[in-house]
Formats: C-alpha cells, sequence, structure tokens
C-alpha cells in the first residue's frame, strides 16, 4: 500500500475510504471495515508531509477513527470481542497505520467495563516506540494522548493517580524525545525551516503537560517527588533550545502557583542548568508573574498566603548564583531579571525598600563591571529599571520614588553610573511624578484616595539624599548650548532648559514638601531652602535658572516673617533680624548668579533686584529697598546695552517704581525717579526716548494702591508734581516731533495726547499743569501732521485705483483695509489679521510685505479713536467741549 | 491418455467421514496451471487409521474384466531439480514398487526422489465387474514420517491410489491427503543455528566468545553456503531446550564499527505455528540514518545432496517494527503474532530440509539494507 502524491489526492482518499468504512459497518463487515481503515491510514506514512499538512490529515483520519471506535464498543459483546481484534489489528504489515489501528482498539476496549486497562495501556505505549520518525511518531503519540483522555485508570486510589500520571509522562518523555530530535533531521541548511516546523508542533507536546496537570490535580506530594523531578529533568536532559524554552514556560503555566511556591528551590536551580542560549529572563519572568499572580489571587480571596519562605530571599540567592556562573550574561538580560525580582518583591514586600537596594547594588556592580561601553546598549533597560514605568504593582509612584530616594543608597549609586541622557530621563520621570501629584493630576489615576500626608520631608538627611539624586540633573550640561557658546545671541537667552525648569519646580515641591511638625521654626525651613541652594550652586551656570526658585522661596520667608513679626511683637526684633538677614541671601544669590553667569543673566539679575527692593519697600525697609534699586541701576548703567533691553528696563524700573511707598524719605525716590528719566531721555532712538519719558512722567504722580488702604480722593498725600509731569511730556513731545519717519512722529504724537488726556481726566488743570490749551495745540499739531500724510496717501490712492478698478470692482471695502496695524508701545507693529478677531495678531517690529498705506492708517485711527474718545467724553466732562477737534 | 477414452470404470475413494473431516487448504500444485488456485486436502495425522470405502461404478450393462484391484498408501518426496544426484538414482535403493514411475504422482514437473511410505494390499482378486461395488479399506495406524509439504523445489506427498489392473490399460485413482505432524517441544529439530549471510552489507557479530572478525565485516554473494557459527548461545538455547528447561532467549550483540550497534533479543528460539514472536532491539549506537526497520521471516528450503544443494529462500512474513531512525539508547518492541501467517515448521530428511529463520532488516534512507538472520525453529502443536 501507498501514500497518495499531493495532499489533496490524500485528503479525498481518506474521504472516500471512511465511506467504504461506513458502508461496511453498517453491513456488519468488520474485516472489509478495517481493511479501508488501513489503506486510509496508508496516508500517514507519507514522508513529505510538512507538519500541517500532517496534522490535516491527522484531523480527518482522528474523525473516521472515531466512527469505527463507536461501532467497535457496540459490537463487542455480539461477535466482535476487543480483545480478538486487538491482535488481530496486529497483523499490519505497516507500523503506522498498525499502531493507530491497535490504539483504536485498545481504547475501544478500555471503554468495556471488564477489560484490563492497566495492561492496554502499558502495551499501547510500548509498542508505540516502534515509531522513530519524529512527525509521525509525535502525532501517534498524540493520538494516544487523545483516545485515552477519559479512559485512564478511575482516579479513585493513589496508586491509578500515579499510574496514569506515569503514562502521561512517559508519552510525554518520548514525545519530547522525538520533539528535539525533529530539529537535527534533514539537511543542516534547513535547520530554520525545522525550527519553525518544531515551533508548529510544540502544542503537541505542550499538551501532555495539561494532561498531567489535570491528573495530578492538587496533589503537591505526588507532583514534588514523582513528576516535577523527572520532567525538569528531561528539560535538562534535551539541551534543546527551543525544547527548554518552552516547557519551562508550560510548566509555570500549567500547573498550579502554590506549586511553584513550593518548588521553587527546584525549578530555579533547573533554570541554572538549562541551555545559555535559552532567555534566562524570559524564564524568571514567566516564574514571577505566577508567583505574583498567587499573592493577587490570595488578596482576593482572603486567603491566608503562604509565608512559609522568603521568596525575595530564594530569588537573590539565586540571582548571586546566576550572576557568578553566567559572567556572560548581558546587562539587558540580567536587568530584565532584576526588574522581574522587583516586580515579585514589590508585589510581597510591597514595603521592604532594601530589598530593592540590594537589587540596584547589584546590578551597579554590575554596570561598573561592564564599564561605559556595555552599558550604553542598554540605556532603556536601565531606565526602565529604574523608573520603574512598567511595573504595574507600583500604584503610586511618588511615594515609591520618594521611598527609593530617601531610603535606598544603590539607587542613587546606580544612576549615577548611567549616562547623562538616561539620568535624565530617570529623573525627569521622577520629578514630573512628584509635580503631578502636587497638581493632583495623575494621581487620580492611579490612585484613589491620596494620601498625600504619606509624602513628606521628616528630616535633613532625606533632603540631602533627595538633592543629591538630583545633583546629575543640576551639574547637568545641555552639550547643545555648550557647542555655541561662542556667539552669545539675545534668543539663546531665552532659551529655557527643560531640566532646569523641573528642578525649579522640585525646588518648590520639596519645601513644599518639608514636615512642618519637624521644622517648626522659620529658621530651620530656611536652613533646609539653604541646603537646596548650596546644591544648586553646583550647577555652575545652571543656577541663573534654578535661583530664581530659590530666591522666590526667600521672598515666601519673608513674607511669613512679616506675618509672625505682627503676629507676636514681642519677636520683632527677632523676626526683623530674620527679614534682614534673608535679603542678604537673596542678594548672595543674586551675586552668584552674576558671577557665574555674567551677561546671560543680567536681565533676570536686574529684575530680580527690582522685585526684591518691590519687596523690601512693601516691607517699609527703605535702606534695603534702596539698595537694590541701585543695584539695578549700576546692572543697567554697565551691563545693558542692547536698546530694546534698556528701554524695557526702564518701564519695568518705573513700574516698580512707581508703586513705591517707602522711598519718600532721605530723598531717594526723588533721586531714583530723576535718574530714570533721565535715563529715558538718553535712550538712544528716538522714538524709546519719546516712550520712555512720557511713562516716566507717571513717577511723578502716584496713583492708588488698594492693597495699602489708598483711595482716589481720600487719600490726600499723593506724591504728585504737575509741573515735572508736563516737563516729561514736553520732553517726549520734543523727541517725537524729532523722529524723522513721518508715519512713526505722528503715532508718537498721537500716543502723548493720550496721555495728556489721562492727565486731564485726572487732574485739575491747576496741579496736572496739562490743560486745554496744550491739548488743542497738540491736537493741531497732529492734524497738521497727518494732513500731510494724507496728501502722501491721495497720491498712492489715485495712482493704484487706476490700475485696480478692473479687478476689484466688486468689493467696496478698500484694498487697503485688507490688513490692520497697529502699533505697539514698545514700537512694534501688530498685524491684526481680522478687526474681529484679534487674537490672530502677529507681532514684529519690522513687517516686510506691509506697504506704506497701511502704515499711514496707523496714527490716522489712532487718532481717530481719540477723538471718539474726546467725543464721548463730552457728555461726562464739560471740560472735553473746549478741547477743538 | 484417459482423457482420450471414457474410463470405463468409475473409481471413488471415499474417507470415512470425510466430510466433517478437517481440511487443509494449500495451493495447487504448480503443475495444474494457476498458481492462485487452492485446493483443500482432508487432513490426516501421524498414526491415524486411514479407513475409508472405495466404490467402483461399472457403466451399465458393461462388464470389466480386470486381474484384480489393489489399493495402495503412498508417500514420496518430489524434486523438480535435483542437485548433483538424479532422480532416479536417489530413488535406487527405495522399495519402490514395479509400476512407480520416477515421476511424482502430483506433479509432472517434479520428479520422485524417494518413497519413503508404500503400503498395498488387493481389495479383490482378479474377476468380472458387472454392476457397482464398494470395498471397504483400512491402513492400521499408518505412521506417518514426514509432515506433508509442498515447496519450490521438494513436495512431499501422500496419497491412496486404487489400481484396477486390466489386461489392457490399468485403471488408477489417485486420492492425495494432507499430513500433520503435531511436535511436542522434545520432538523438535535439533540444529539451531545462527547464520548470516548478505546482499549488501553484513552486521557483525560481537560474539562472547570473540571469533576476532569483527573488523571486516564479510560480503558474500547472494546465496552462499550457510555457515555455521560457534554460537555459545546458540548451543546453550539446544542443551537447555533438550533438558526440558524453559528456553533461553536469543539475545545477539552486532553491529557495523563506528556505524551501527545493537542488541536484539528474541524471548525464544522455538515457536509454535500459533505463538508470538517477542523481542525487542536496543540501539547501543546508530549514525545510520535509518529509513524503517522490518522483520521478516524466511523459509529456506535446502535439498539435495549437500554439495550440490538447491537453496531456495521464501520471505514468509514482512512485518515493519520501526519507522524513522532511532537514536541511542531507544529500544524498539518487537512483537509477530504467527498464528495468521500459512507457515511451514522446520523439517528435516535425507533429501531436503525446511529451515526458518527470522531476519532483521534496517534500511536506510539511501535505501541500502542491513540484515541479521537467526535460525528460529517452528514446529506444529495440535
Amino acid at each position: 500500500m501507498s501514500y497518495s502524491e499531493s495532499v489533496e489526492q490524500a485528503i479525498s482518499n481518506i474521504k472516500q475510504q471512511t465511506v467504504l468504512m461506513q458502508r461496511s459497518l453498517n453491513n456488519r463487515k468488520l474485516m472489509d471495515a478495517l481493511k479501508f481503515t488501513s489503506t486510509m491510514l496508508t496516508e500517514l506514512r507519507n514522508p513529505r508531509l510538512l507538519p500541517k499538512q500532517y496534522y490535516e490529515l491527522y484531523i480527518q483520519i482522528f474523525d473516521s477513527l472515531t466512527i469505527l471506535s463507536a461501532y467497535l464498543v457496540e459490537n463487542h459483546s455480539n461477535g466482535h470481542h476487543l480483545a480478538d481484534l486487538y491482535e488481530l489489528v496486529q497483523y499490519a504489515g505497516n507500523v503506522v497505520p498498525r499502531l493507530y489501528l491497535m490504539i483504536t482498539v485498545g481504547t475501544s476496549y478500555l471503554k468495556i467495563p471488564e477489560s484490563p486497562r492497566e495492561e492496554i495501556l502499558k502495551d499501547m505505549i510500548e509498542m508505540c516506540r516502534g515509531v522513530q520518525n519524529p512527525i509521525r511518531g509525535l502525532f501517534l503519540r498524540y493520538y494516544l494522548s487523545q483516545r485515552t483522555k477519559q479512559l485512564l485508570l478511575p482516579e479513585d486510589d493513589k496508586d491509578s493517580i500515579e499510574f496514569n500520571s506515569q503514562f502521561i509522562i512517559t508519552n510525554f518523555i518520548e514525545m519530547n524525545k522525538l520533539w528535539v530530535r525533529l530539529q537535527h533531521q534533514g539537511p543542516l541548511r534547513e535547520r530554520d525551516q525545522r525550527t519553525k516546523e518544531r515551533k508548529e508542533l510544540q502544542i503537541l507536546v505542550g499538551s501532555q503537560l495539561v494532561r498531567l496537570s489535570q491528573v495530578v490535580d492538587d496533589n503537591l506530594k505526588l507532583y514534588k517527588i514523582e513528576i516535577l523531578p523527572i520532567l525538569l529533568e528531561q528539560i535538562v536532559q534535551c539541551r534543546d533550545v527551543v525544547c527548554q524554552e518552552y516547557l519551562y514556560d508550560v510548566i509555570c503555566q500549567v500547573f498550579p502557583d502554590e506549586f511553584h511556591l513550593k518548588t521553587l528551590d527546584s525549578l530555579l536551580d533547573t533554570s541554572l542548568q538549562l541551555s545559555t542560549e535559552v532567555s534566562v529572563t524570559k524564564i524568571i519572568l514567566t516564574l514571577i508573574t505566577r508567583l505574583n499572580g498567587y499573592i493577587e489571587r490570595v488578596q482576593q480571596e482572603n486567603e491566608n498566603r503562604d509565608e512559609s519562605n522568603n521568596i525575595f530571599q530564594r530569588f537573590w540567592k539565586h540571582l548571586l548564583k546566576l550572576n557568578e556562573e553566567r559572567p556572560d550574561l548581558s546587562i539587558q538580560e540580567l536587568s530584565g531579571i532584576i526588574l522581574g525580582i522587583m516586580n515579585l518583591s514589590l508585589t510581597w514586600y510591597p514595603d521592604n525598600i532594601e530589598n530593592l537596594n540590594r537589587l540596584f547594588s547589584l546590578v551597579a556592580q554590575k554596570c561598573k563591571d561592564f564599564g561605559e561601553e556595555k552599558t550604553s546598549e542598554s540605556e532603556s533597560f536601565m531606565v526602565d529599571l529604574l523608573t520603574a514605568q512598567k511595573l504595574e504593582v507600583v500604584k503610586d509612584f511618588p511615594i515609591y520614588y520618594f521611598n527609593l530616594i530617601t531610603q535606598c543608597e544603590s539607587f542613587r549609586t546606580l544612576l549615577t553610573l548611567q549616562s547623562s541622557s538616561s539620568q535624565m530621563e530617570v529623573l525627569t520621570k521622577i520629578i514630573d511624578s512628584f509635580l503631578g501629584r502636587l497638581m493632583g493630576t495623575k494621581q487620580q489615576t492611579r490612585n484613589k484616595d491620596g494620601d498625600k500626608s504619606q509624602l513628606l520631608i521628616t528630616s535633613k538627611t532625606q533632603l540631602e539624599r533627595f538633592l543629591a539624586v538630583l545633583e546629575p540633573m543640576i551639574t547637568h550640561k545641555d552639550t547643545k548650548k555648550e557647542n555655541d557658546e561662542g556667539n552669545d545671541t539675545i534668543s539663546r537667552e531665552f532659551t529655557l532648559s527643560i531640566y532646569q525648569e523641573k528642578l525649579t519646580k522640585i525646588c518648590h515641591f520639596l519645601m513644599l514638601s518639608l514636615d512642618k511638625s519637624t521644622f517648626k521654626t522659620i529658621e530651620s525651613e530656611i536652613e533646609l531652602l539653604l541646603m537646596i541652594k548650596n546644591v544648586f550652586h553646583k550647577g555652575g551656570k545652571n543656577i541663573k535658572f534654578t535661583y530664581p526658585a530659590i530666591i522666590t522661596n526667600f521672598w515666601r520667608m519673608i513674607r511669613k516673617c512679616n506675618i509672625y513679626k505682627k503676629r507676636i511683637p514681642k519677636k520683632q526684633i527677632y523676626y526683623d533680624n530674620l527679614i534682614k538677614q534673608n535679603f542678604k541671601y537673596i542678594s548672595r544669590c543674586i551675586n552668584d548668579m552674576f558671577n557665574n553667569c555674567g551677561k546671560n543673566s543680567v536681565d533676570t539679575i536686574y529684575k530680580l533686584n527690582l522685585q526684591n527692593a518691590a519687596l523690601a519697600d512693601q516691607l517699609s525697609l527703605v535702606d534695603i529697598s534702596y539698595d537694590f534699586f541701585s543695584e539695578a541701576f549700576s546692572v543697567f548703567e554697565e551691563s545693558l546695552s542692547d536698546s530694546k533691553t534698556q528701554f524695557q528696563a526702564l518701564i519695568y524700573m518705573a513700574q516698580t517704581l512707581q508703586k513705591t511707598r517707602s522711598l519718600y524719605k532721605e530723598n531717594y525716590y526723588n533721586s531714583l525717579i530723576v535718574r530714570t528719566t533721565l535715563h529715558g531721555s538718553k535712550l538712544l532712538k528716538k522714538q524709546d526716548q519719546c516712550r520712555a519719558v512720557y511713562i516716566c512722567s507717571h513717577l511723578w504722580w502716584a496713583t492708588e494702591i488698594s492693597s495699602v488702604g489708598e483711595e482716589e480722593g481720600e487719600t490726600t498725600d499723593f506724591f504728585r508734581e504737575g509741573k515735572r509731569v508736563l516737563e516729561c511730556l514736553q520732553r517726549s513731545l520734543r523727541a517725537a516731533d524729532s523722529r524723522m519717519d513721518n508715519v512713526e512722529s505722528c503715532e508718537l504724537m498721537v500716543e502723548i495726547l493720550n496721555v495728556c488726556l489721562y492727565y486731564f481726566v485726572h487732574g485739575d488743570e491747576q496741579t496736572t499743569h496739562v490743560g486745554v490749551s496744550y491739548i488743542n495745540g497738540l491736537i493741531e499739531l497732529i492734524k497738521n501732521n497727518l494732513k500731510s500724510l494724507r496728501l502722501e496717501e491721495e497720491q498712492r490712492l489715485s495712482e493704484i485705483d487706476t490700475t485696480k478698478i478692473d479687478s476689484d470692482n466688486e468689493t467696496n471695502t478698500s484694498p487697503y483695509n485688507k490688513y490692520n496695524y497697529v502699533m505697539g508701545l514698545d514700537g512694534t507693529y501688530i498685524k491684526l489679521g481680522n478687526v474681529n478677531n484679534s487674537s490672530s495678531a502677529n507681532i514684529d517690529f519690522k513687517v516686510k510685505d506691509m506697504k506704506i498705506n497701511d502704515m499711514i492708517q496707523i496714527p490716522i485711527k489712532h487718532f481717530d479713536r481719540t477723538c471718539e474718545y474726546i467725543l464721548n467724553q463730552r457728555d461726562i466732562d464739560n471740560r472735553f467741549k473746549t478741547v477743538v477737534i | 491418455m484417459n482423457m482420450f477414452f471414457k474410463s470405463p470404470i468409475d473409481i471413488e475413494i471415499l474417507l470415512d467421514g470425510e466430510e466433517s473431516r478437517k481440511h487443509v487448504e494449500v495451493p495447487a500444485s504448480t503443475g495444474s496451471g494457476n498458481a492462485l488456485r487452492k485446493e483443500s486436502l482432508p487432513l490426516i495425522e501421524d498414526g491415524e487409521s486411514l479407513k475409508g470405502i472405495v466404490t467402483l461404478r461399472v457403466r451399465e450393462g458393461k462388464r470389466v474384466e480386470h486381474l484384480g484391484v489393489k489399493i495402495s498408501v503412498v508417500g514420496s518426496i518430489d524434486m523438480q531439480k535435483v542437485g548433483g544426484v538424479t532422480p532416479s538414482s536417489a530413488s535406487k535403493g527405495s522399495s519402490a514398487s514395479s509400476n512407480a514411475s520416477n515421476y511424482s504422482a502430483t506433479d509432472s514437473k517434479k520428479k520422485q526422489v524417494d518413497q519413503f511410505l508404500y503400503l498395498s494390499y488387493d481389495l479383490c482378486p482378479p474377476g468380472e465387474l458387472q454392476h457397482s461395488q464398494s470395498f471397504p479399506f483400512a491402513f492400521k495406524d499408518l505412521a506417518k514420517m514426514y509432515e506433508s509439504y509442498r515447496g519450490k523445489n521438494v513436495d512431499v506427498s501422500y496419497y491412496i491410489k486404487v489400481t484396477v489392473t486390466r489386461k489392457s490399460t490399468d485403471i488408477s485413482k489417485l486420492k492425495r491427503f494432507w499430513v500433520y505432524l503435531y511436535n511436542d517441544i522434545s520432538k523438535t529439530p535439533n540444529n539451531v543455528t545462527t547464520t548470516k549471510t548478505g546482499t549488501r552489507k553484513i552486521i557483525n557479530e560481537y560474539t562472547d566468545g570473540g571469533n576476532g572478525d569483527k573488523s571486516k565485516p564479510k560480503e558474500t554473494g547472494s546465496t552462499s553456503e550457510p555457515q555455521e557459527n560457534g554460537n555459545e548461545q546458540s548451543s546453550d538455547t539446544l542443551t537447555s531446550q533438550e533438558n526440558g528447561v524453559v528456553p533461553k532467549p536469543v539475545k545477539l550483540d552486532i553491529g557495523i564499527d563506528n556505524c551501527l550497534h545493537i542488541e536484539f533479543e528474541y524471548v525464544k528460539s522455538q515457536y509454535t505455528l500459533k505463538d508470538v514472536i517477542v523481542g525487542r532491539i536496543y540501539f547501543l549506537l546508530t549514525r545510520l540514518r535509518v529509513k524503517y526497520m522490518e522483520l521478516s521471516l524466511i523459509t529456506r528450503e535446502s535439498s539435495g545432496v549437500k554439495q550440490n544443494s538447491v537453496i531456495i529462500d521464501t520471505t514468509s512474513i514482512r512485518f515493519e517494527i520501526m519507522d524513522g531512525s532511532p537514536v541511542k539508547g531507544e529500544t524498539i518492541p518487537i512483537r509477530l503474532f504467527l498464528g495468521g501467517y500459512d507457515l511451514t515448521p522446520n523439517m528435516s530428511c535425507n533429501y531436503f530440509t525446511v529451515k526458518n529463520y527470522l531476519s532483521l532488516v534496517i534500511i536506510d534512507e539511501d535505501g541500502r539494507r542491513y540484515f541479521k538472520q537467526s535460525e528460529v525453529v517452528l514446529y506444529r502443536t495440535r
């Protein structure tokens, strides 16, 4: 008998033979039926079939044999004794069909109550040895396994369970051997093809272990003593990577997790004996997942968990042994395992940070051993390890990190061994988690009831550790920045380092996280703030980003002191001194910034000085305030050279000064404002001069600050000098007039007119010295100037109208209204895409595609708006009626 | 010759209780054309009396004169080819009857070489047969030396012959029957040997005695002379069996240097025809890519004088016992039921022997055959 050429033929042959077989069975011609069955089984001898094709045929034949089996069982007692048939089918000349028939008859016989089950089972499994071809053998044994599924010995006593498990194990061992052997069949160049085929067939072998787990059920003793050792021995002995990986995994998956807990020693020891090509990581992780599953299950069901042995300790020992025996293990693999063990430790012993400490120290050692080159390959793994982002067991990252930072020394050690970019990545993750907690956003997703009280810095050492961990970020140098150190541009000054930004945020976080019960006094808080400051100082140039945060915190301290001072009058002097001390610290900080960062930070330093001055003024610390103002001036004079910056700086100065109240004595105020105005009038550009001066005019016209209890009309001692105001306005107007760009000159005049109107509204003519005649004169001047502008415009309009008539006759809107421009107070052009939609404004000092006509519109429109305002004011204020438009 | 003349007398030989007697299906003799045809012959055992009735029927109204009616029982050995010895010379010494020809009574191609049984007596004195007449006959306790056998070159046949002697042509009628000899274990033929022959490769024996030619496998022609092998184990088997002790198994440790080393074992060396051959093959070393392995039972008929004997091997059973290539350490079980096959038990006489060999054949991926034969004794039991 021979098999078909193609799979299709084979299938149709099987179908045909099945039909014939069934017909014979219906006619009660068993011998014929067996003959057809045998013919059909010949198809399974075909050596050219791929595993998938073989499986297809197998399935067909399985179904057919099921029909036969049913018939056999039915007719056992009338004529066809199955014992006789069992012998009869063994005359089949070919071993494969013979064994399929034998198993079919044998298993049918097993269904008969009085059959000698044990003997039949033993005989069938023994005879299966006749098939040594891997694929055919595997399927044959799978057939045996499928057929005997419900037909092993009744599991009512220990012996039969043992027998059954032995039966399955024997079958498993043989299948495994065949499966492994498949790898070595055929030519060497088809090795990969073999591996692929083996993976397709693995389920056949794995199914045996599933069967075994069903038979063993919860019999731990049997499993531990009789079964697992044999299975593991098989896995070790076969020295085959595919097999070892797969079967170890299957063992972990199919047997109950309690079993693994109880047999952990042998499982772990075995993993050391596997082929070096086997991924240890994968194996260990599978095991850990199962063990963690145990904990979850136990917790869910509220059972008592088995604490008999320290799981972590066991894994730790294993890890050390692994590290010792396999120095070839890459850091990736090792870190994978360690991450797994971390997972285990966090699941089993969530509060034990020491476990993590040991793990980290091991990795750190490993990193040192490997040196930098090796570590660089595994950066992402180390980041995973350090951030634990992939560990689902970590429910509250801020607390996890907090504990790590404060309690786990080797976490920092390991972190410092990483590449700069990894360090930053890790630290960013950590800081973000803290900030997320602070903002209460991330918190909600992972942990419902955020118990924020836990996260408090309770000792200096904790803070020290915190800062130590952050140190890499503090001293981090942005390599890109380093490169273009040569050409120092303004734009660079505005570039913000994201890491430094994080640091400033974490600085606030730390100060907010201080445990108030430990750090009761402001002094102690200040001490910690100084600690942070000192660590930030290590950042060198970076302090320009980080110190402002420190300074801000000093301000908080000062404010606090001020509150306490008022609350406890007895300690007034103490607090006064403390405040002074704080200002000195701040001054120190600013000096540090200046010394370290030089030019790059002058703008910031200038502003910080002003803010300090303002604060000191608010606390009525006149001398301190003056000192900071004078510092600001010296920065302005010595270091601010760019005219735009100067202009901005002066505006800022004026704003700050205008709000001061304590400087009037000793004539501090007067000298400061005069100096400011003087600087304003000395600015490089006329337009800047003009604007700076008319803004400075406000310095002689104090306005109410409601927060300190001032009120317009009530308060009488406002610092106001109308004469000076007018002087300023006139100085400003001269500057505007001498601006040669007539559009801008007009615009400036309109701006001055607006300022004049402000004073006109807010004071009477006698005090402000800004009267109707002055305003009328100004309006006249503006009108004349605008006239000449319009003249220019009309000329151009007529020119364009002649060319534009054809193309634009449908729309009434003038093409010149397409864009609306206004001018900002700093001289920038603001392009409004749509009049109604101001959000689409573009701001620039120079607009390239701007037409002269559009520019002319700026002062004209501004003037129109101003006139409209005056007209509207006439209803309220009669004085406006005298203003001639 | 009888074809041309309508025989004046019909002779019918009927054994007592023939209808109910066990019959044996045997292939029709080669002379009768279709080889596949089977004939069914009544079975007579050794020592059994041969009784029956001979009926002579005369055609109605005829008279047949005769010189006497004789019945004889004959057992003969016939051969087609007799190496070196002509059948006539071989049969010289036999007690051939006067009218016994040199040609086999059953097969025209085969010549009779020996008539080991010839008994005869007259059923009826010379006279005249006028109507049908029956004569009972009996050969009491007839001893039969050999079992009936129908081989390639040799036949052992038994028949009853009734001859009506006449002045003209004698009229005779043959009735063949079949003989089984049932053996006790103690009576089995006694020369059990293991032989090795090879078409391509021979698997060497790693004998315990150490004959010393392990290194060079013998490659010989296809029909080499069977070699007696001084195998200790074999002789052990012999002695133990003679002592009536349970026979020791056949165990052999064989191989090809650096290529194959197997141990095989049959539970015993003697089997009844209904027996099961049970054994195992243990692979100690295998570098062959084995395609499959089969066990075959070879029946060797050797006839004639030793130097010029005609040896014909017939493969009676081919039975695949292993599919695929085993690795070191594998044990392959053997179980072969003999009962379902038509086998010939071992036989031995001056003119021929029938021996049975179990041959273990390994076929590798390139189609090469490696085999090892070992003799087994088959015998018939009740």
